[in-house]
Parts: C-alpha cells; sequence; structure tokens
C-alpha cells in the first residue's frame, strides 16, 4: 500500500520487474564500454591490456583477495547507508568523509582513555555519536537558517580532517612511536575479533545488519514513508502535517551515526591507530556507490562490494604489472561515469 | 613583527595564486550554473601536464599552456555528463576527480623525481624596491603576475560584455537564451571546460612555479578549497582573490611563526579558513544562495 502512495519513477521499489533485464544490458553495455578506454589507455602505456585484467582476475578471485573485498567493502557499505537514508528525505550527504574521520577520532579518544571488555563496545558507541554530531552540525544549519547541508558536509570534511591531524600531530602523538604521527595502537581487547578461520573482522557483520536495517525501515516502516513523502515534495509533506526539520534532522543525524561506525570498524578492525591516511577517501567511494544503485541500500551494498573490488584490483595491477596502484582510480572513474551517464533514467541536474 | 607580517602576506600571494586560478575557473563554471567537484581532478591534470611539458620542451610557459588545455579536456567529461546526459553534478565531479587521479598516477610516474625548468622569482624593476609592498607583491614568478589581473578581467568580463551577460543569463535564466535563439547547454559546456583550463593554469603553476615538483596527488584538496571559496566569495571575483590570499596567509603563519622559534599547530590554521566559511554561511544563511545564480540553485535543492 505505501508503495502506492511513494513518490514515482525515481523509487525503483516501483519499478516494475521487466525493467530489470533492459537495465542489465545497459549495465553490460556501460561495463564494456569502461573496459574498452581503459584498455586503450594501457596500450598509450605499453601494457598489455589482456594480460592486466587477466592478472586482475586471477588476483581478485584468490581466497586472500576476496577476504580483503569484503574487509574493504565494511566501511564502504555503512558509508553508504550514511547517503542513502539522508537521500531519502532529500539531502545530499557529501560529508561521509569527514563523518568517518570524527567516527575514528571518536572512538580513538575512548580507545586512549578506557580498557578492558567494555571498551569496544564504548568505542563503537563514540563513534557512532561523533559522526551523527558531525553531520548533526550541517542539518543544524539546514534546518535553522537554511543553509544547503551540500555546501557545508563539504566543508566540514576539512575541518574534520585538521581536527584528526591536529590531534595526531600533537596531544594524541604516540610518545613511544617512531615518530610518525599516530596515535598508540589499540590495545587487543579494543579490536574488532575476526571471523572464526578467516583475516575479516567483524564489522562486515555491522555493516550488513545496518544495510538490511536501513532497508527495512525505507521499505516497511511509517518513518521510511514519511522520509520519501518530505524527500518526495517538502511542501507536500508540510501540509499533511509531518514534521518536516525533525525528519530531516533524524535522517541525517542516522546517517551521520553510519559514518561514524564506519570509521571505528576501520579503526578497530584494519588500522588500529589514527594516521593521516585512515580514510582512503572511504566517504567520497561510498557516496559514488549510493549514487550507482540510485540510493536503494541493498543494491548500494553491492555496489560497494563492487568498488571494494576494484580497489583490491588496484594492488594486483602494482603487484603484477608495474603500474602504479592509484591508477585503478581510472577504471573505477570509467564505470562511473558509464552507469551514471547512460544506464539511467535522466533526472534533472 | 613588521617582518613577520611581510613573511605572511608574501606567503599568501605566493599560495594563494594556484587557488585563486582553480577557484576563478570553478567561478565561471558556477555562474553559469554548474557545480564542478571535479575541480580538484583539473588542477591534478594540469600540474601533470605543465610539468611534463615544460621538462619536455624546456619551456614553463609551453607547459602553463598545456596544463590550460589538460585542466579543459578534463572539464570536458563533467561537462558532457552534466550538460548533455543530465547526470548528477555532485557525483559527476567526485568521479571525475578520481579520473583525475587516476590518469596522473599513470601517466605521472616517471616525472616523479625528475627535474624540469620552471617559474623563477622576478623582482619587478622600481615597483620591487618599494617598502612592504614591493616584497610582498613584486618579487614573485611571472604566472602571479599574470594572476593580479585574472579576477579584476573576470570581473570586468562577467559584467561588462556581451559573453559575460549570456554566461550570467545561463546560470541565471536559461529559457530567457532559448527564447533569443542561444543555446544555454553550448554555454554551460564552455563555462566548465574553460573554468577546466583555469584550474588547471593554477595546477601548473603549483607545479612549475610553486613546488618545483610532479608527485601524486601534489594538490592536496586545492580544488575543493576552491569549491569552497566561491561559496564564501559569494560568486564574485574580486572577493575570490580575497579569499584566496586568506588560504595562503593561512597556509604561510604557521611556518613564519616557526622560523622564529614560536610553535603553533599548523592544522589549527588550516581549518580556519573552512570555519571562517561556515561561519559566514551561519550568519548570512538563506540569504547566501540568494545570492547564487538562479539554476545552480535548484542543484543545491
Amino acid at each position: 500500500m505505501t508503495t502506492q502512495l511513494a513518490p514515482p519513477a525515481t523509487n525503483p521499489l516501483t519499478t516494475p520487474k521487466a525493467g530489470y533485464t533492459a537495465a542489465a544490458g545497459r549495465w553490460a553495455g556501460a561495463l564494456a564500454g569502461a573496459l574498452a578506454i581503459f584498455s586503450v589507455l594501457l596500450i598509450a602505456k605499453g601494457a598489455n591490456p589482456v594480460s592486466v585484467f587477466g592478472q586482475m582476475m586471477a588476483s581478485t578471485f584468490t581466497g586472500a583477495s576476496v577476504e580483503q573485498i569484503v574487509i574493504k567493502a565494511a566501511p564502504l557499505i555503512l558509508a553508504a547507508m550514511a547517503v542513502v537514508l539522508p537521500a531519502r528525505a532529500g539531502l545530499a550527504n557529501v560529508g561521509g568523509e569527514g563523518q568517518v574521520i570524527i567516527g575514528a577520532v571518536a572512538g580513538a579518544g575512548v580507545g586512549l582513555v578506557v580498557q578492558g571488555p567494555a571498551a569496544l563496545p564504548l568505542m563503537l558507541v563514540a563513534g557512532a555519536l561523533g559522526g551523527a554530531v558531525w553531520a548533526g552540525l550541517a542539518v543544524a544549519l539546514r534546518v535553522t537558517v537554511g543553509v544547503n547541508e551540500a555546501v557545508t558536509t563539504l566543508l566540514l570534511n576539512y575541518v574534520a580532517l585538521d581536527v584528526m591531524l591536529y590531534l595526531i600531530y600533537e596531544p594524541w602523538k604516540d610518545a613511544h612511536g617512531s615518530g610518525q604521527p599516530a596515535t598508540p595502537p589499540l590495545s587487543v581487547e579494543q579490536r574488532l575479533p575476526l571471523l572464526s578461520g578467516t583475516a575479516v573482522h567483524a564489522g562486515i557483520i555491522l555493516a550488513l545488519l545496518a544495510a538490511v536495517a536501513v532497508w527495512l525501515t525505507l521499505r516497511h516502516t511509517a518513518f521510511g514513508f514519511r522520509l520519501a513523502v518530505t524527500g518526495g515534495n517538502p511542501e507536500a509533506a508540510r501540509r499533511a502535517g509531518l514534521p518536516v526539520a525533525r525528519l530531516l534532522m533524524t535522517a541525517m543525524l542516522l546517517g551521520g551515526a553510519l559514518a561514524g561506525l564506519a570509521g571505528v570498524i576501520q579503526l578497530a578492525g584494519v588500522e588500529f591507530k589514527l594516521r593521516p591516511g585512515l580514510t582512503t577517501n572511504i566517504g567520497y567511494i561510498a557516496f559514488l556507490a549510493a549514487w550507482l544503485a540510485r540510493h536503494n541500500p541493498l543494491p548500494a551494498t553491492a555496489a560497494a562490494f563492487l568498488l571494494a573490488a576494484i580497489t583490491v584490483g588496484g594492488d594486483s595491477l602494482q603487484l603484477d604489472s608495474g603500474l602504479p596502484a592509484a591508477t585503478v582510480n581510472v577504471l573505477m572513474a570509467l564505470i562511473l561515469l558509464a552507469v551514471l551517464g547512460w544506464t539511467a533514467k535522466r533526472s534533472p541536474s | 613583527m613588521s617582518d613577520l607580517v611581510v613573511d605572511v602576506l608574501t606567503g599568501a600571494v605566493r599560495g594563494g595564486t594556484a587557488i585563486m586560478f582553480a577557484a576563478l575557473g570553478e567561478t565561471v563554471s558556477e555562474r553559469a550554473g554548474v557545480v564542478n567537484l571535479g575541480t580538484e581532478g583539473s588542477m591534478l591534470v594540469g600540474a601533470l601536464a605543465g610539468y611534463a611539458v615544460a621538462a619536455e620542451t624546456g619551456s614553463p610557459w609551453a607547459g602553463v599552456a598545456a596544463g590550460a588545455v589538460a585542466g579543459g579536456l578534463l572539464a570536458l567529461v563533467h561537462a558532457v555528463m552534466v550538460v548533455w546526459r543530465r547526470a548528477d553534478q555532485f557525483a559527476t565531479g567526485l568521479t571525475v576527480m578520481f579520473l583525475g587521479l587516476g590518469l596522473t598516477s599513470l601517466f605521472g610516474a616517471a616525472y616523479v623525481g625528475r627535474a624540469a625548468p620552471g617559474f623563477d622569482p622576478v623582482k619587478l624593476p622600481i615597483l620591487g624596491d618599494l617598502p612592504v609592498v614591493g616584497e610582498v607583491l613584486f618579487q614573485h614568478d611571472p604566472v602571479t603576475y599574470v594572476s593580479f589581473a585574472a579576477a579584476p578581467l573576470l570581473w570586468w568580463w562577467l559584467r561588462s560584455t556581451r559573453g559575460g551577460l549570456l554566461l550570467r543569463t545561463a546560470g541565471e535564466r536559461a529559457d530567457v537564451l532559448h527564447v533569443h535563439g542561444y543555446r544555454p547547454g553550448l554555454i554551460r559546456g564552455a563555462a566548465v571546460v574553460a573554468g577546466g583550463a583555469l584550474a588547471g593554469i593554477g595546477g601548473a603553476q603549483l607545479a612549475t612555479a610553486y613546488a618545483h615538483a610532479w608527485f601524486e596527488g601534489m594538490t592536496a584538496g586545492r580544488g575543493f578549497i576552491a569549491v569552497a571559496l566561491v561559496i564564501f566569495a559569494a560568486w564574485r571575483p574580486l572577493w575570490v582573490m580575497a579569499g584566496s590570499y586568506l588560504f595562503g596567509a593561512a597556509l604561510a603563519l604557521a611556518p613564519a611563526l616557526q622560523a622564529r622559534g614560536e610553535s603553533l599547530n599548523q592544522f589549527a590554521l588550516d581549518a580556519l579558513p573552512f570555519l571562517i566559511t561556515l561561519a559566514i554561511l551561519a550568519i548570512l544563511g538563506r540569504r547566501t544562495l540568494r545570492a547564487a545564480p538562479e539554476e545552480l540553485r535548484r542543484v543545491f535543492t
């Protein structure tokens, strides 16, 4: 019943199943085009695209690489949900990067003072709160004085980065470390446990649970429906008596909390200390994953795995073909451009 | 003390120039109604193209020209996507940024650590000897002197020429252009490409005059700073100029203090321009977007 009332066209929940075959065809075409352009660039660089792709494929589907993909996908999924949830209410959260950083900072801060079995849960809570606060700053400006959230979240990314750098270059710097700017490493009980028999940390469980929870919320709850109405037509929502400002705040705070969690699991599952390159563009890549999936939670999860796989493929580029690892950004960008520009119904820009 | 002021002001001009070119480029693009987060990418390809061409030809001026071409070509991708494919501006801009990051990484490895002829500071006759002002303004590289003229020129061009009027109309009321037989999409696309070319010049200045080197990711967020600056400046070129020097001053203050034995955390200062911008947005509130080009406001809602 809610599906009848949901906003049309842009909400794929209402799209008939028949559309999926055509969409799959467009996706395949877009991917092939992106690979073709990337091949031309590789040839220009004197590399053989067939062997490069072969090696990427071969090394991406070894056991160790699959584990790497899952590890990289976990924070991407959470940070993608941080885009998906506000987007349903019509908010553009470009600040995932900053919220991830502040999440990691808050988690690390708790880690500095709390030891023992309570440390990890407290770190996760602190990270979520940190991310929520950071997103809250932007949405507060939006609902009180009407400043656009895309602008403020983008600006806050840089403030977040400076906050982290400030802390790790001075007050939180590891006095016994190698002189590198970083916090002292987390103790073993502060780290996320590994899934038995693998190198994958438990953060992936958290991420998948969050994705399902976001999907259920948007699909099956009154709150999700109200968000969709607000996103579809804020004026109509206001006239229908919906608390628009509160809905916007809630969506953004929840989104920020999820991005903050992404930061903590990256800290407690992978890095174990705050250091300058901690986030590796998680927030920005997740924003693109959410866009690839047109802001739908479960497809966004799949997109996060896809982008994680491409990133892991970049490491094999470096090892096997001697190309710089960042080269993989070209492949990622080409695939995204193909999908953004040639697979979807044209949305007004 | 006055010594410190001179150092910081000189550093503001030195460090602010690359950001100013990029921010002026973003102004051109946004006045026509298109946000380009890919400015960071245009700066990067401009920096690499500038450095590489300077190394290969021996002429840094050829490098600057190559930087403009490279920055413009990358922006062309953004233009095609948002103007003709109607893709989302934020998502496309970020993607173009990643494209620039990847391309420069793929083709730039050969130039890391390689020497190339660059621009050296030239002290202008008479002007360069003026007390304080001479040192702050007139002992820079030639590209910086060009940049002094860039913002006033853009201000004049936007305000007083037919081209400027067409560009502003594309950003305010594209329908009006339609009625008069113009193609707003074409004007917008040209503005995005021209904006990318300016960002490319900024990148080339960064590589051949500021850093005298190429390394991966060397723009370090300056392109995003440029996007923020344009909002800070409320889409006005002369304010863009002032804002760029404010950023440059924030960059220059910490090293200048450290050279005098004062310790100061660089990052507290780096955050300052962003916090000032946020404060201005908060105070002006809805009015900031009221200053925005009409068509741009649709992107922001």
